[in-house]
């Protein structure tokens, strides 16, 4: 049988996926990736990942936004076309604050996904190759690295023998 | 897991100290400063209101989450439980204001001809006050006991009826707090400025409650922890905790703001008034309210790691305390006891001898049963949360 590059192993439920992730890391096999239909709790710190930065970009640009937004509405009413609405002075903070609270949202969200985009390396013309039509579906799957031929499926089997798999290929 | 909460004789001790202490500071300050009778019967509303809100609010707290079939707080939620134990005793501090009302709410003492309380008779007249108080203290009463009576037949039967019984009597509190926290807030508060009214305020009073209650249970299970019970409530619970602080405080700023802004925009007189007499004799209040329930918890609770630290959430959540106080009292002061109301002896007294009582009663109800529920199909779940 030929060594595949890849071992990919299918569940249908997150308790066995959290159980064999916790087997394969202690078998030291190399872990690829996880994918699942939803966010598992707890799988980031059993990965043992690093913690994602990408609510610093959202504080970040959220404050920008709201300064922005604050401060463009101020300077179109005070100084480029000062206008009496209602008989409120021009600089009204009250009226000021729905769209600085939407333009924090706007720039917090916009540049969260930016960032996420950018760092995963997504482009708008990126093409994939569906690895197998499932993964985008209901399947927990994790992919164990098999480059240099160092594990077999055979010996996935075994170590993940008493828990719930749909099919390791 | 068979914990059980030994209320000490030096707990008690205390608190009864510090009760007394309270009630003899309030006496005094009656006696040597000699308040109006609308500015001492104002500050016993104040407090009857803001420790109910705290037991409505754990109420809430049980209701909306055993409708959901939440799992993760199934270990706490003996905590919430024993808060709600407190609604008898605020039936009977709220029924006192019989003999005050005609001090605090000026439409029911008015003589003569008014066009606006005319025209509102048919909902602010003693007697129907009366009725609705009793309505909804025997609802909210009535409801939480069944909720409780349930929980414990499930600890002690281990029949899975009563656990889906649970999402039955939710539901019904649910149903009935919705309505009557609305109403109730008309009542208790609104009616003081009685020609003055706003859509709003029934909510902007419930979250308000909501948020006291979480920052009690916080503080509740800061204690608990420190006196060296509940091992079991991990980061990931206060996590948790503290998210629903963070949001239901911004939540609180949303109505609070959104009251404000319709007032200020459409510039109309009758509901101006609140507010200019408000921002006028109570600048400082007025003002430092949005910046200890907004500013603080916003800043404070907005990173993953202060979520998770519990010291840091409690401090958090004492702050939240005395500034949803600070919230209830510049609703209810100005349009009751008017120009001579100051935060002084007398409100920091009668406030500390509330403190003492509420926390007495929870307590008592605490020491009457385990400090985690037993048998609950949820508790497997709630032991291994991770957020």
């Amino acid at each position: 049988m030929e060594n595949k590059r890849y071992i990919s192993v299918y569940f249908d439920d997150e308790v066995p996926l959290l159980q064999a992730v916790r087997k394969l890391i202690e078998k030291k096999e190399t872990i690829l990736d996880v994918m699942t239909p939803f966010p598992v709790h707890g799988l980031d710190k059993t990965l043992s990942m690093k913690r994602s930065r990408i609510p610093l970009v959202g504080f970040i640009f959220g404050a920008l936004g709201a300064i922005l937004g604050f401060g463009f509405q101020a300077w179109v009413f005070t100084v480029s076309y000062p206008l009496v609405i209602g008989g409120k002075p021009f600089f009204a903070v009250p009226s000021f604050i729905p769209v600085t609270f939407e333009c924090t949202v706007l720039f917090a969200a916009i540049a969260m996904v930016t960032a996420m985009l950018i760092k995963s390396k997504l482009k708008p013309d990126k093409s994939f190759v569906a690895f197998d039509e499932r993964i985008s579906d209901d399947v927990f799957v994790i992919l164990i690295d098999n480059e240099n031929g160092k594990t077999t499926p055979e010996n996935i089997k075994s170590t993940l023998a008493g828990i719930q798999t749909v099919e390791i290929k | 897991m068979d914990e059980q909460f030994k209320f000490k004789k030096l707990y008690r001790n205390i608190l009864l100290m510090i009760m007394t202490g309270g009630l003899l500071f309030s006496l005094a300050a009656i006696i040597i400063f000699k308040p109006g009778a609308s500015r001492i019967w104002a500050n016993v509303l104040l407090n009857n209101q803001y420790f109910l809100g705290i037991a409505l609010g754990a109420a809430f707290f049980l209701a909306v989450h055993r409708i959901a079939w939440s799992g993760w707080h199934t270990v706490l939620q003996r905590l919430p439980e024993s808060m709600t134990t407190y609604l008898p005793v605020a039936f009977i501090l709220m029924l006192l204001m019989y003999f005050g009302m005609h001090h605090v709410y000026h439409w029911s003492s008015f003589e003569g001809y008014d066009a606006v309380l005319e025209g509102k008779k048919a909902w602010l007249n003693v007697p129907f006050f009366f009725i609705r108080l009793v309505f909804y203290f025997i609802g909210w009463i009535a409801l939480t006991w069944l909720m409780k009576k349930n929980s414990s037949a499930l600890m002690n039967k281990s029949d899975i009826t009563f656990h889906n019984r649970r999402k039955i009597f939710a539901g019904l509190f649910l149903v009935f707090f919705a309505i009557t926290v609305s109403t109730s807030s008309w009542d208790w508060i609104m009616s003081l400025d009685a020609h003055w009214y706003s859509t709003i305020f029934g909510w902007y009073v419930f979250i308000g409650m909501f948020v006291t209650s979480l920052s009690f249970i916080i503080l509740l299970v800061w204690f608990l922890k420190r006196a060296g019970y509940l091992k079991y409530i991990r980061p990931d619970h206060v996590h948790d905790l503290s998210i629903l602080l963070f949001s239901f405080s911004i939540f609180w700023t949303y109505l609070w703001f959104s009251q404000y802004l319709l007032i200020w925009y459409s510039h109309i007189p009758e509901e101006t008034t609140y507010f200019i007499r408000r921002i006028e004799n109570f600048k400082v209040i007025f003002f430092i309210n949005p910046f200890l329930n907004f500013i603080i918890p916003f800043f404070a609770l907005i990173s993953l790691r202060s979520k998770r630290n519990l010291d840091w959430v409690a401090i958090v959540a004492s702050i939240l305390l005395i500034g949803h106080w600070i919230d209830y009292y510049q609703m209810i002061m100005p349009a009751s006891a008017g120009g001579q109301s100051v935060i002084g002896l007398l409100e920091v007294s009668m406030t500390v001898f509330y403190t003492a009582i509420f926390i007495f009663v929870v307590f008592k109800s605490l020491s009457k049963g385990p400090l985690v529920v037993k048998n609950d199909p949820f508790l497997e779940e709630s032991l291994n949360y991770e957020s």
